[in-house]
């Protein structure tokens, strides 16, 4: 069942684009503000650029989580998805779990921009930047979806959502940009390894507390 | 249900935590001793620190009456939640201007993004959230259900983000609260006698607005 929900969500994303489009093109016109209104030399780029792209990562991201569920809400689809006979904590899951791979693709497309416009070199081992945002992504997508679930049907749900994700996210984006500030630096990884485990930790934490939780979430 | 101060034995409590916050602060104020370098700016503990103490202690129970409201669907444990989350907030408001007040003469500056300070300021953030969920929910029923589920998930984040920034600023300074338990009696016990009569406030403030709630809500469903 797990499956078919990721599947479902992945299948609606490819025929129609209206997540992952949206989302690169507001990543794409952040940079171009970004790499506009700060003109900096290239030292400055190099020591802003991590956490401009989780500044970045952050924002594409609530948009996404925006539109996921508002495709939820039309045409009444939720009610539908959990009328299901299965446990809600694995909708959660699916939404969780579908919500990464969209923004691992839509990050996937915006980086190579961000380089070229920010002037940037990166490491030889750039595979560790992809398990980073990975594991970014989890954190980011788990706590993001519990509080989709929360704010999708209170009044002003667009303004709700970033006002309740952003706080809650906070400790993880940080634990995000220290590690790819040291993988951008070419440190050694047992040098920020403890950045890792706290990414781990957090989305392992909300992880469970929404699988635990998602059920009152969606109670009727 | 009664208005609250129609019950002599709650004017007889307000009367009495009143006289215990004058008692309180002239207490503070007269016998106290002076610490040399610190002089008036340090008086401030005996606020900051219990008002802290009081803030964090209700936004625990803001969680534990989310557990207890999502278990058993008991309104008693919104109303306790929604109080409890109210007079945090206020408590947290208090800390964050009381703070920097004692910060610049010690430290020479109101603000710095350390463990406790960023905390506090996440954590007052996402309350705000929290009434605004309250507010635009939607349902009543579905809106006290979403602010349970808020108030557990927002207990969950304190140790993540009081570590995360642990780790990010690594140089630590002195707190009010680390700074206390050094300290000889005359200073401890004024501070443990501000730290009870804040408990007592906050104690008979959450009575107070539970009341007012549980009024609020009889007068609209009946």
């Amino acid at each position: 069942m797990f499956y078919t929900l990721v599947r479902k969500d992945l299948l609606l994303e490819l025929r129609t684009k209206e997540i992952i489009i949206p989302m690169f093109a507001f990543g794409l016109a952040i940079i171009m503000i970004f790499s506009l209104s700060f003109n900096a030399s290239q030292e400055i780029n190099h020591a802003f650029s991590p956490g401009l792209l989780w500044i970045i990562i952050l924002f594409i991201s609530s948009l996404g989580l925006n539109r996921m569920f508002a495709l939820e809400k039309e045409f009444d689809a939720f009610t539908l998805t959990l009328a299901a006979p299965i446990d809600r904590g694995i909708i959660f899951l699916s939404k969780a779990i579908s919500g990464t791979i969209l923004l691992l693709i839509a990050e996937i497309m915006i980086i190579p921009p961000f380089i070229i416009f920010m002037n940037l070199t990166i490491p030889s081992d750039w595979h560790i930047m992809i398990l980073i945002l990975l594991i970014g992504d989890l954190g980011i997508m788990a706590i993001g979806t519990i509080v989709s679930g929360l704010s999708m049907r209170a009044k002003l749900s667009e303004m709700l959502l970033p006002i309740l994700f952003f706080p809650l996210v906070s400790p993880h984006i940080i634990a995000c940009v220290k590690a790819t500030n040291y993988w951008f630096k070419g440190l050694s990884f047992i040098n920020w390894q403890a950045w890792i485990y706290l990414m781990l930790s957090f989305a392992l934490v909300f992880f469970l507390l929404g699988f635990m939780i998602f059920e009152y979430i969606t109670e009727e | 249900m009664k208005l609250f101060f129609s019950k002599r034995i709650n004017v007889i409590v307000a009367v009495a935590v009143f006289t215990l916050m004058v008692f309180n602060i002239y207490n503070i104020i007269n016998n106290t001793p002076m610490i040399p370098d610190q002089f008036w700016a340090q008086k401030i503990f005996y606020f900051h620190v219990p008002i802290a103490w009081t803030g964090f202690l209700s936004y625990f129970i803001v969680m534990i009456a989310g557990v207890l409201y999502l278990i058993n669907k008991k309104t008693i444990w919104d109303h306790l939640g929604f109080a409890a989350a109210e007079i945090g907030t206020l408590f947290v408001v208090l800390v964050l201007i009381t703070g920097p007040i004692w910060a610049k003469p010690i430290w020479g500056t109101w603000w710095t993004w350390e463990p406790r300070l960023t905390t506090t300021l996440i954590l007052f953030l996402i309350y705000v959230g929290y009434f605004m969920l309250r507010t635009f929910g939607g349902h009543p029923e579905r809106t006290s259900r979403y602010a349970a589920v808020l108030g557990i998930v927002a207990f969950f984040d304190v140790p993540i983000i009081f570590y995360s920034v642990r780790f990010w600023e690594e140089r630590y300074q002195s707190h009010p609260q680390v700074e206390i338990t050094k300290q000889n009696p005359e200073i401890i016990i004024p501070f443990l006698i501000s730290l009870v009569i804040f408990t007592i406030l906050f104690s008979f403030m959450l009575f107070y607005r539970v009341h007012v709630l549980r009024v609020t809500f009889n007068r609209k469903n009946n």
